[in-house]
């Protein structure tokens, strides 16, 4: 069953699909901006426009802010190969990061299977209030060779200061979560994970 | 990987007006990893997504700034507090100039 | 792809059953025996299983992107053609030079032998991840036991136990006289208190079990569950014989093709050999709509994948009553307790339960799964470690690097009656795919 962009799965068809309690919205979002900017693109027509603006010579040749995109990946703005501690000190310079331990739950598995995908989610146990909320939530893996995996930015808006994502590691690490507040004020918990290197399953 | 840019966002399918709802979107994406030649870290455009922006009502909530250290097909967690019946909006931006977006419809129940 | 060994052995089988071809259908036992019809091989060239001569005489295996290309040849495979048996018992003289125990710890440890440390636990904080399939050595020098007799347990472990699962490590050729010799000095040197454990995870005995990659259904936790969703496109698309899926399975995948998957892998008449669904597109694509559809290509996976999870939730349902079936099924049996490749390993030492097997156990990190519990039903699946579907066959294929044997193509009839002996574990359980697992 396809679903068209935007519209709602109904509960009816999940359930038979097996998937019950959540709602599900199907985006198709747009391939590439050099692309079909609307919704309801697909793999097969992507590729077919692809080929059909490769014999035009179209692709590959915009101007301007293309440009500008292209050096976002290079090495000079990815952040330097350095050790956690130079990552913290030029996060944060010499400010005072407070215990966290007892307000900043950490959610990560115990062992990884691999460094590939490591789920984990990060939450502080205090209100997001207009006078007092956390700005940013800082993920940092210890022993990867540039430690910050994501910096989250929040609003009050968000209601809690809570977020996830799936790390990638190169080794067994600790993994800390920082938490900055709108008044500057910094927390951190930490919790290491093990992660299983090669085996018989790969 | 044609399939680069789908998004899928998922919310809970009864929400009351002032919930905090947790919200889970994840989008195809090869989020492209340093080269090692001889060592030492190969210089290119590595295609990775680097942004991430959450917009609700129209609104910019939440934005996240990501690195090659979040895995392939990148996945996120995140909450929002569900004040007025609305759109939610997700936006990940990469380092090639993709711009891909989910949205999800917020409704009371 | 033809490959011309197999199909000289099968065409002999087929000359002798053309010859009786009316009896088959009365001596239901002959025609059960006949393992198949001659298959050609459509496979893409990564899974095809090919080994290619250099000019030098070299023998390349060509296998997929980041696979060893090295030639296992000379060790048993699982081909029904197969003449080579296993790894011979082998012996030879106590070496005179005595060993090195910290080489021999570097070789217990080393990723590119065994490691030992897949099944044995020793001392030492590094040691991460051992596996608990073999004994616990981290006080074997209490023992005592003379150097001849570890020499002769690692160099053909068969020699003193029988039935061991161990690889005969000297015997095959993984590792020298003189290596041994330094890996019994080292594990004289596992003896005297035990220092206190730190750290619950690293004996196997006391560490968690994995916990998994959550709802494998759920589009923002499996990427392959949207991957999938191209299918439906590629079903409604006309291929090069301006026919399309849709024409004659119409509403698409998920709704014409709801149990099928069921009775899959099964023996298909039409093609005289078991099949799955992989195996069955590679020549119903060309057949129909024109697509090659090799198996191992990503069209190929994510049909399959999508006519699977129009099953999702219903019992799988071979007919394993039916005589191509029932035979099938003996074979592939036999193929799990057969043991191939330079390791000597068959299925079985790993996933089952019995003593001295792996099955419940950690081989290194990875918890190995037990074949009765079903381990078909989730396949293919989404592998969080290869950002990538793999089906089952190419599951059976990487299994055959560490063992040490060549690989067969995807879609061999080895591997899809192994495959059958394998989903009959998963009869009347119920189909949930993309599984997600590391």
């Amino acid at each position: 069953m396809t679903v068209p962009a935007g519209r709602r799965i109904t509960r009816r068809n999940m359930l038979a699909r097996g998937i019950t309690h959540c709602e599900i919205f199907d985006a198709r979002g747009s391939a590439n901006r050099t692309m079909l900017g609307t919704s309801g693109v697909t793999r097969r027509k992507v590729l077919r426009t692809l080929a059909v603006l490769g014999g035009l010579g179209i692709v590959g040749s915009m101007p301007g802010a293309a440009s500008v995109a292209r050096a976002q990946g290079h090495l000079a703005n990815l952040g330097p190969e350095e050790p956690v501690e130079s990552t913290m000190k030029r996060l944060f310079g010499g400010r005072p990061i407070g215990d966290g331990a007892s307000s900043i739950t950490i959610d990560l598995p115990l062992i990884a299977e691999n460094g590939a995908v490591v789920p984990v989610t990060v939450e502080w146990s205090g209100p997001m209030a207009p006078q007092r909320y956390v700005k940013s939530i800082y993920i940092v893996s210890d022993k990867n060779r540039r430690p910050l995996n994501a910096k989250f930015n929040l609003t009050p808006a968000v209601g809690l200061a809570y977020v996830g994502t799936n790390l990638r590691l190169g080794e067994s690490t600790d993994v800390r979560a920082v938490i900055e507040m709108n008044d500057g004020t910094l927390l951190q918990a930490k919790r290491a994970v093990k992660v299983t290197v090669g085996g018989c399953g790969g | 990987m044609a399939d680069i840019g789908r998004v899928r966002i998922r919310i809970p399918t009864s929400i009351k007006a002032g919930d905090v709802v947790k919200v889970r979107v994840l989008v195809i994406h090869p989020m492209e990893i340093v080269e090692r030649k001889d060592g030492k870290p190969v210089d290119k455009n590595y295609h990775f997504i680097n942004h991430v922006v959450v917009s609700y009502l129209d609104k910019e909530i939440a934005q996240f700034e990501t690195t090659q250290s979040i895995s392939e097909n990148p996945f996120f967690a995140f909450a929002v507090k569900a004040t007025e019946p609305g759109v939610l909006r997700v936006t990940f931006l990469d380092t090639h100039g993709g711009k891909y977006e989910g949205t999800a419809d917020i409704k009371f129940s | 792809m033809l490959r011309g060994r197999v199909l000289t052995g099968i065409g002999l089988v087929l000359g002798g059953a053309l010859v009786s071809g009316c009896a088959q259908r009365e001596s239901q036992a002959s025609g059960a025996d006949l393992p198949s019809a001659p298959w050609v091989s459509r496979t893409i060239p990564e899974a095809a299983g090919t080994i290619a001569v250099q000019p030098d005489g070299a023998r390349r295996a060509l296998r997929y992107s980041g696979w060893t290309a090295e030639d296992f040849g000379r060790f048993r495979t699982y081909a029904y053609t197969e003449t080579k048996s296993m790894v011979p018992l082998g012996t030879t003289p106590l070496p005179t030079v005595a060993g090195n125990a910290q080489n021999g710890r570097r070789l217990f440890l080393d990723r590119n032998r065994g490691p030992c440390t897949g099944c044995h636990l020793v001392r030492g904080e590094d040691v991460w991840p051992a596996g608990n399939v073999g004994p616990d050595l981290s006080s074997y020098g209490d023992r005592d036991a003379p150097p001849e007799y570890t020499f002769k347990l690692i160099y053909d472990s068969r020699h003193i136990f029988p039935e061991s699962v161990m690889p005969p490590w000297g015997a095959a050729g993984i590792f020298t006289a003189p290596e041994i010799m330094d890996l019994v000095a080292f594990l004289a040197t596992q003896k005297g208190p035990l220092p206190a454990e730190k750290d619950l995870e690293r004996d196997p005995g006391t560490r968690g079990k994995p916990a998994g990659f959550g709802d494998n259904l759920d589009p923002t936790n499996n990427p392959a569950v949207v991957r999938a969703e191209s299918a439906d496109d590629l079903w409604a698309e006309k291929g090069p014989s301006g026919k399309a899926c849709v024409d004659c399975h119409a509403g698409g995948p998920l709704a014409s093709m709801k149990g099928v998957a069921t009775r899959y892998p099964r023996y298909v008449p039409a093609h005289r050999r078991v099949m799955s669904i992989e195996d069955l597109l590679t020549v119903h694509g060309p057949a129909t709509t024109g697509r090659p559809l090799l198996e191992e290509s990503a069209d190929n996976l994510e049909l399959t994948v999508r006519i699977k999870m129009a099953s999702n939730g219903m019992p799988v349902r071979l007919d394993l009553d039916l005589p191509e079936n029932r035979a099938a099924f003996e074979r592939g049996r036999a193929s799990f307790f057969k043991r191939v490749g330079q390791r000597n390993h068959a299925c079985a030492d790993c996933h089952t339960v019995e003593s001295g097997r792996g099955a419940g156990k950690f081989l290194g990190g990875r918890l190995l799964a037990d074949v009765e519990q079903g381990l078909t039903r989730h396949f293919p699946t989404w592998r969080t470690s290869q950002a990538d579907v793999w089906d089952m066959r190419k599951r059976m294929q990487w299994c055959m690097t560490p063992l040490g044997a060549n690989m067969l193509a995807a879609d061999s009839v080895e591997y899809a009656e192994l495959e059958l002996y394998l989903a009959s574990f998963d009869q009347g359980k119920p189909i949930s795919v993309p599984g997600i697992r590391h």
